[in-house]
């Protein structure tokens, strides 16, 4: 009996340790990462001045955000660089795994440059292609167009442009760290099914689209997720590239979110009450995720 | 040819047939296209540095008039980028000691020790992953403002502690480990510290230099939270720098672009000396997005 006690007694000092070792790491995590999303909710029903609550006011902050004419516009913005993200960036990855999963030379060397783009500070890449996509005759987009006989032309002013400008680079940079996804995904498939296939009369073009792509098709479900949330906050691409602009044209949500309380008037209620909203959207998004994934899984 | 199975939906006796080669042919083609657009850019930027301002905004040419170092050395001068990189290094050097520390604690709390309740740290971490992490920038910065650590890298650094990418990566790697190496530890009389530092990290190098690696370049890029942490201050790092030149417009542009090359100088080497490191585990990394 007193021995039990004793190992039990050891057993919770054990514990107690455990939980020591791990209470840094936790307390980073509470407050880098746990407490502000609360806060963030209690902020956005609160007055602000400064760092200060003032005092509570239910929802005004979400009232007074969401009827301002830019919000709507950088809700529409954020869906529409969502749905080019999607058109321009989604299947850009799993081409290029498979051009480069069927090299039968230099195969490393390209991994590596497709990879490179990424390891770039993303801040100096907008940079760098603001000058790309500059307007004057001196930008390198008319440099290289002025070449084929075309007049300069300025992309960044023009509406309708921005966003898929602004997608474009996010994809250059992205594209080829995801491509690697996918080949890891498609080495896992057996070559002895492309014999087999091969064997059966399957010409290259069906073995890839009966054997490789099904082979990734949950994956890519993973991946689009992560791409949907991930291109839903995007915020200093078009802060630096356009400022929003023109004409509030390329401001998405996050970026509405970090001028209310940065850009000098530091109203962080509203900017929580846009933050909260973002995060709904996002978390309905996962939530409808998660559900067809269970689905799918119920169904293998 | 090598004896190693091809892992390729092309197969060797599909290259037999003539239109299978020249499918090939133009894969190879579309590979070598890859390479130049992810390359193209980064060339022309540095060639765009040894521009002056009148050359840059005036000239038609891809290529400067003239390949000589100056403007590189007066903009470093006048800038006072050394400072900046000096700065950088300091807080890419704190960042990746908590993101090692800190977050590997935890992992081995959730992966090896698994007290009492770790399963449910396990799951919150886990939903971290998901939660965007600029979102919640706002009371963040107002905690770090409230607790005085303005203008200080103490809160950057231990921003890097609170990784959950990172302790998600040391679990995994941790519940690899063959747990009876640990218990022979233990049965030594090592507490559970001294078993973290004695068998643990030695056995964990692998993982720990992948997430030092990726802690380093995620560090160097930064610049959201150590913006507003550092603005104003004489902390700044080479991207706070460069995020300033860029929202204030106080340069020109040939300064900017050369300011853009000198930012990219250090990746770009851990780039080369890591290739491997980081093609190969950008799957795991890369998840996060």
């Amino acid at each position: 009996m007193s021995g039990q006690t004793k190992r039990m007694r050891a057993r919770t000092a054990e514990s107690i340790k455990s939980w020591l070792i791990m209470l840094p790491g936790l307390i980073l995590m509470t407050f880098f990462v746990w407490e502000p999303l609360f806060e963030s909710v209690r902020m956005s029903l609160y007055k602000t001045r400064n760092v200060e609550l003032v005092r509570f006011i239910g929802l005004d902050n979400f009232i007074s955000v969401t009827g301002k004419d830019d919000f709507a516009q950088a809700l529409t913005n954020t869906f529409s660089y969502t749905f080019w993200s999607l058109l321009l960036g989604f299947a850009l990855p799993v081409v290029l795994a498979i051009l480069i999963g069927e090299t039968r030379r230099s195969k490393g060397f390209f991994r590596t440059a497709v990879y490179l783009p990424n390891m770039l500070p993303g801040l100096a890449v907008i940079i760098l292609w603001s000058a790309f996509f500059s307007g004057e005759k001196s930008g390198v987009l008319n440099i290289l167009l002025g070449h084929l006989g075309f007049a300069p032309q300025s992309y960044l002013t023009r509406a309708e442009w921005v966003i898929p400008i602004i997608i474009l680079i996010a994809t250059w940079k992205g594209a080829g760290a995801t491509a690697l996804i996918y080949m890891a995904g498609m080495a896992s498939v057996s070559p002895e099914l492309y014999e087999a296939a091969a064997i059966d009369g399957a010409t290259v073009w069906q073995r890839i689209i009966h054997i490789l792509l099904p082979a990734i098709r949950k994956l890519a479900g993973t991946l689009l997720i992560l791409q949907i949330i991930s291109v839903f906050q995007i915020m200093y691409e078009p802060m630096v590239l356009t400022k929003g602009g023109p004409d509030n044209a390329s401001l998405s949500l996050m970026q509405l979110m970090w001028q209310y309380a940065f850009g000098g008037s530091m109203n962080y209620g509203k900017a929580s009450a846009v933050a909260v909203i973002v995060t709904a959207i996002l978390l309905v998004m996962t939530a409808i995720y998660s559900y067809f994934n269970r689905r799918e899984s119920d169904w293998d | 040819m090598s004896k190693v199975q091809r892992t390729g939906v092309i197969r060797d006796y599909d290259m037999h047939s003539a239109s299978v080669r020249i499918g090939y042919g133009f894969i190879f083609l579309c590979c070598c296209l890859m390479v130049v657009l992810a390359v193209f850019p980064l060339i022309w930027v540095v060639l765009a540095g040894f521009k002056d301002l009148k050359e840059f905004v005036s000239s038609t040419s891809l290529f400067p008039q003239s390949f000589s170092l100056e403007p590189f050395i007066t903009t470093w001068n006048q800038l006072g980028i050394a400072k900046n990189y000096l700065n950088s290094l300091l807080f890419v050097a704190g960042s990746v000691v908590c993101a090692l520390i800190f977050n590997g604690l935890l992992g081995y709390g959730i992966g090896i020790l698994k007290p009492k309740g770790h399963k449910m740290v396990k799951r919150l971490v886990m939903l971290s992953l998901l939660m965007p992490t600029t979102i919640s920038i706002v009371p963040l910065f107002m905690n770090i403002q409230n607790l005085g650590l303005g203008n200080s890298f103490t809160p950057l650094w231990l921003s890097y502690g609170a990784n959950a990418m990172y302790v998600v990566l040391f679990v995994q790697f941790f519940e690899s480990l063959p747990s009876s190496i640990i218990e022979a530890g233990r049965i030594d009389g090592a507490s559970q510290l001294q078993t973290f530092f004695r068998i643990v990290l030695p056995l964990s190098k692998p993982i720990c230099a992948v997430i030092a690696i990726f802690a380093v370049n995620a560090a160097w890029s930064d610049f959201l939270l150590p913006y507003l942490v550092l603005r104003g201050g004489n902390l700044q790092t080479v991207m706070v720098r460069l995020f300033v030149f860029s929202t204030e417009q106080t340069v020109n542009a040939d300064t900017m672009m050369r300011s853009v090359v000198f930012s990219m100088i250090p990746p770009i080497i851990l780039f080369f000396i890591f290739q491997k490191q980081l093609t190969e585990n950008a799957v795991s990394v890369g998840i996060k997005g």
